[in-house]
């Protein structure tokens, strides 16, 4: 029997705003417990929600990202359940009127792009976090109240590698507006995936399972290729699969049911009355969309025009924090190339990704610039690039550690001219080797060249000097 | 409307995470009768194309707080009220499910 | 005497100490008061602040559902009866910094839920006028330390007539304004679309002066209204000329009592005899029918989840179970009375997805109806205007009451009108009926709270009962 593998993600984000989504207490980065929490968040009797313009911001512009129709007209209303990181026992939502509706987003696969489209994104306010610890649950409020939206895309994945392209690119736009820290370790980024199964070429959808709690991108591709494996399982036998949630065991390497779904829970939806409609102002809406900040999709085209391959500019733009530099490098050097290069491999391994966010380094950009510059125009060699790299590491300019590495490049004809005579009298089987069709020797030559004038010969030069010389010793 | 006997008070209660004890169901249930009749008087009135009404008055506002730190409650005050708490942290037995 | 003699003629620690041992001397009877609050501290505060204030010095008494920095604020409840705010109500914050010395938390129906005053956990309420029967409710502690002379304004809250009601069985002026004039922030709700926050006073003046203090936008209630503040005592000049003033017919048919048509008859003659024009209007009869049930659906449902955070948890008395859900399920059974729970199933049951269209939905629609009525028959009079119930506050035992007559359904809640549609208004003593004081009710269109003052003024005026304390025999 072959099976179709149909996937739903819901995706919860952490607006990244100064203060709570309904409450002027600040949003919490590893506080001390129930510090950041005023009597809005505990849900104390008569207080009533503020509406934090910046969460309703973000929420404008990953709609517009997403390419959502936008309702100008705020509603929230409430969703009523107990429990007990729930303050007020309901948590404002937006159940009947998203901000952000019939969006999608369209992902690269292996048969090209492919167009996933996003039922809805709402603002919603996020619970307080607990702490089981034998008979007891400890509960830290710090997080409740917190801004999140909410973005449900619609079955549309197909698979467990779509589900991750899915989850990063979404994670990547969103990071990019400035909208979230995306941060799945952290919990800034939460994703649930709901999966079922049904026979290719049916339209039927099976009963779907929902996985919860994956802290990973590359968890999500491992959880559903266990649950695939296990509903796959379920179905050869003969067996139902049950609504259930489940969560992945990294160790395990499967799902493990968490709790059985027994019909659904009635949250009696209704209007939150503490809040009348807000009506955006149409000029702060339009300005909020037209100064939208750069995409990824807008930033890896800009980077293939200027002339990075696909794969430099795709691998660039996943770490915003590493193409923020680049686009600051390029601003000093136009050696796009050597500047991706230099960025994938020497910038990530000597900073991580918190220091460039916070540009906590000593390096001057502009100096990086310079050399790179330098070793566009073959005025230094690899070599010594990298040597000087490390003293520009420590906040040092090019041209000084040029000087006081002692790289100074041999320019001089006439120095040149004597080098090459030298070596070519000391290798004369080399010379034959050359005119015998050996290439290699010419790379040999300038080898010992580049070893002879301890790599300050002047490449190109150097290399002009060396083809007069065999040609003019051909036998 | 759906109809309710003295099991399905006590379990709308429950629902709301309170206990009614059967003598208490079976007074909500004689009241009903009432209360159904009151509502009944609803039923006469005809709200074909009528928009519900949530709030008193209707016209939308513009107003957005600014997202500036402006009250946090010092932890002592957070706490004060806690019926158990442990480390500034608020304490319950166990969560089930 | 009203406020600004009371200040001009008294030192505040005169007029402070009166009215809290007032207080104490009346509670056995009266049962009015939840807490007592020791005005020491306020009155030494009293020094920094400039003695113009319009209510410097001035005693005043909180309905318990207000908030008020370290205080108990118990909701008139079980759950909360150790709850210390950790922070003040705007209102409180607006009454200290305009002078007033808070000197205690008055009883109400819980969580204002109730008609009666029967409902607080501290115990009914009595009606100064007769010990043997009730203040009426919900705001009945207020009503009646307000009306036996202890302190000259007391806040109240109105969700359906819980400030009109009891005004009118205590002879006093009970004010509810429009919808979101006054900030519900820090007011534990009842029903968050109906609820307004709301004043006792012994003239008119001296509510319009309140509002003064009270009125204004809050960013913290969403709800709350940016229209300006406007001069409301100063615009309390009481000629009645031209005035159009509309009777409520259907209120007045469903009157039995005599002597309560008698009294409202020569009022609306001596009225006119001031220049005002009477006239009579008529409200749909079916939707009038359908006020309370509609108000108890709509009331009763946001109640249910507004209270969802009344789980002992961070705050409240707490019974511990065995687990998390069992506390919660042990510390609400305790903590909420029998007629608390009675609501909160009623609620739920009007909410439950299976029937919100037909219960919830249906009530909201209706009120739409109720509101475009009442929006009807205020286009072309100033007020309209009707016995604030049909007769004096019911004893304590009275079993009585058809709940399903059209007296009980029209005369005893129509004033549920002015919650539905926000409109301001306002009761002031009638007379006497049957030796127990009963008053008018009058509401006026949308944010016309001064109108509405003005002419209650001019009808204060023509009765001449204001002013007045029920001393409580001791």
């Amino acid at each position: 029997m072959n099976y179709e593998t149909v996937i739903g993600i819901e995706i919860h984000c952490e607006l990244k705003t100064k203060t709570k989504m309904f409450s002027s207490a600040p949003v919490s980065v590893n506080s001390q417990p129930n510090t950041c929490v005023n009597e809005i968040d505990l849900g104390h009797p008569g207080t009533l929600p503020s509406l934090n313009k910046e969460a309703v911001r973000l929420s404008v512009m990953a709609c517009h990202a997403l390419n959502c129709e936008i309702d100008p007209l705020i509603k929230f209303d409430r969703k009523n359940y107990y429990y007990s990181d729930l303050p007020k026992g309901f948590q404002i939502t937006q159940q009947f009127h998203p901000i952000g509706r019939n969006g999608y987003i369209d992902i690269p696969t292996d048969s090209g792009l492919k167009h996933i489209r996003i039922n809805r994104l709402h603002m919603e306010e996020d619970t307080a976090k607990q702490y089981h610890s034998g008979d007891e649950t400890w509960i830290d409020f710090n997080r409740a109240g917190t801004p999140l939206v909410e973005i449900v895309s619609e079955a549309d994945i197909r698979s467990a590698h779509e589900a991750m392209i899915y989850v990063e690119k979404l994670r990547n736009i969103l990071v990019y507006l400035g909208v979230t820290d995306g941060k799945m370790e952290e919990g800034s980024l939460r994703c649930d995936i709901n999966i079922s199964l049904r026979e290719v070429g049916t339209e039927e959808f099976g009963v779907k399972t929902e996985i919860k709690n994956l802290n990973s991108i590359s968890n999500i591709e491992k959880a559903i290729q266990a649950e695939v494996i296990r509903q796959t399982d379920l179905l050869e036998n003969n067996q139902p699969v049950e609504q259930a949630t489940r969560r992945y065991d990294d160790v395990q390497k499967t799902t493990i049911l968490m709790r059985k779904k027994e019909g659904s829970v009635d949250y009696k939806y209704f209007p939150e009355p503490n809040i009348t409609p807000v009506l955006m102002d149409p000029n702060w809406l339009k300005s909020i969309i037209d100064n939208l900040p750069e995409l990824p999709d807008h930033r890896e085209k800009r980077y293939m025009e200027a002339g990075l391959n696909a794969y430099d500019a795709g691998q660039l733009i996943q770490n915003k924090a590493l193409s923020d530099f680049f686009d600051e490098l390029i601003k000093e050097t136009s050696y796009v190339k050597l500047a991706a290069n230099w960025c994938l491999s020497d910038i990530l391994a000597n900073f991580s990704t918190k220091q460039l966010l916070e540009k906590a380094y000593s390096l001057k950009v502009k100096e990086m610039g310079n050399m790179i510059n330098a070793l566009g125009k073959q005025e230094i060699s690899s070599k010594q690039a990298k040597d000087i790299f490390v003293e520009l590491l420590k906040g040092n300019d090019y041209h000084q550690t040029v000087k006081v590495l002692n790289i100074e490049q041999v320019s001089d004809q006439s120095v040149l001219v004597k080098m090459v005579e030298d070596i070519l009298n000391e290798n004369e089987q080399s010379i034959i080797d050359y005119h015998n069709g050996k290439d290699r020797a010419l790379g040999f030559l300038m080898g010992q060249i580049m070893k002879k004038s301890k790599g300050q010969a002047n490449p190109v030069i150097t290399n002009q000097l060396l083809l007069e010389g065999l040609m003019k010793r051909k036998p | 409307m759906k109809e309710m006997d003295v099991q399905g008070f006590k379990a709308l209660a429950l629902q709301c995470r309170f206990e009614l004890s059967d003598e208490e169901a079976q007074d909500i249930k004689n009241e009903f009768d009432v209360l159904i009749s009151q509502m009944r008087l609803l039923e006469k009135i005809d709200t074909n194309q009528v928009e519900p009404m949530v709030y008193p008055f209707e016209e939308p506002t513009t107003f957005l707080r600014e997202d500036v730190v402006e009250n946090i409650l010092p932890v002592k005050e957070v706490l004060k009220n806690a019926p158990k708490e442990k480390n500034g942290f608020f304490v319950t037995q166990k969560v089930v499910g | 005497m009203d406020i600004k003699t009371l200040i001009q003629t008294t030192t505040p620690k005169e007029r402070v100490n009166e009215a809290y041992n007032k207080a104490h001397s009346v509670q056995e009877k009266l049962n009015a008061m939840v807490s007592f609050i020791d005005p020491t501290e306020q009155v030494n505060l009293l020094d920094s602040k400039s003695n113009d204030l319009p209510f410097y010095g001035v005693p005043v008494v909180l309905k318990d559902l207000v908030n008020m920095k370290d205080t108990r604020t118990t909701g008139s409840s079980g759950i909360l009866d150790n709850y210390i705010s950790p922070y003040d109500a705007t209102i409180t914050r607006k009454l200290r910094d305009a002078g007033a010395i808070i000197i205690g938390k008055s009883s109400c129906d819980t969580f204002g839920m109730g008609g009666t005053n029967m409902t607080a956990w501290t115990g009914p309420v009595a009606n100064p006028y007769d010990l043997t029967r009730m203040s009426g409710g919900s705001s009945g502690g207020s009503a009646v330390l307000v009306a036996s002379g202890v302190v000259p304004m007391a806040i109240g809250t109105d969700t359906g007539d819980s400030i009109r009601k009891p005004a009118s069985f205590n002879q006093i002026v009970g004010f509810k304004p429009s919808y979101g004039r006054i900030s519900r922030y820090g007011v534990i709700p009842y029903a968050s679309s109906l609820d307004h926050v709301g004043v006792f006073t012994r003239n008119v003046k001296d509510a319009a002066l309140s509002l003064e203090v009270l009125a204004g936008r809050d960013d913290h209630d969403m709800t709350s209204s940016s229209l300006p503040v406007e001069n409301y005592g100063d615009m309390c000049v009481g000629d009645l000329k031209g005035k159009r003033i509309g009777i409520i017919q259907n209120v007045i048919d469903s009157i039995h009592n005599l002597e309560t048509l008698n009294q409202f008859k020569d009022l609306c003659q001596k009225l006119e005899s001031k220049g005002a024009i009477i006239s009579s209007i008529h409200l749909n009869e079916d939707l009038m029918h359908a006020f309370l049930p509609t108000y108890y659906i709509i009331a009763n449902a946001e109640a249910t989840a507004n209270h969802s955070n009344l789980d002992s948890l961070r705050y409240g008395v707490l019974k511990e179970g065995q687990t998390m859900d069992e506390s919660m399920i042990l510390s609400r059974t305790a903590g909420f009375g029998k007629l608390l729970k009675k609501r909160f199933v009623i609620g739920s049951y009007a909410l439950f997805t299976e029937n919100q269209e037909e219960v919830f939905r249906k009530a909201q629609k209706v009120r739409r109806l109720i509101v475009d009525d009442v929006k009807r028959v205020l286009e072309n009079v100033d007020v309209i205007m009707a016995p604030a119930s049909g007769q004096g506050a019911p004893k304590f035992d009275d079993a009585s009451i058809d709940q399903l007559s059209k007296e009980y359904l029209i005369a005893e809640n129509y004033m549920a009108l002015a919650n539905f549609s926000g409109y301001p208004s306002i009761t002031v003593p009638m007379g006497m009926v049957d030796g127990l004081p009963v008053g008018v009710n009058l509401t006026a269109y949308a944010h016309q709270d001064a109108k509405l003052l003005d002419i209650a003024f001019g009808i204060e005026k023509t009765t001449g009962i204001s002013n007045v304390i029920k001393e409580v025999t001791q």
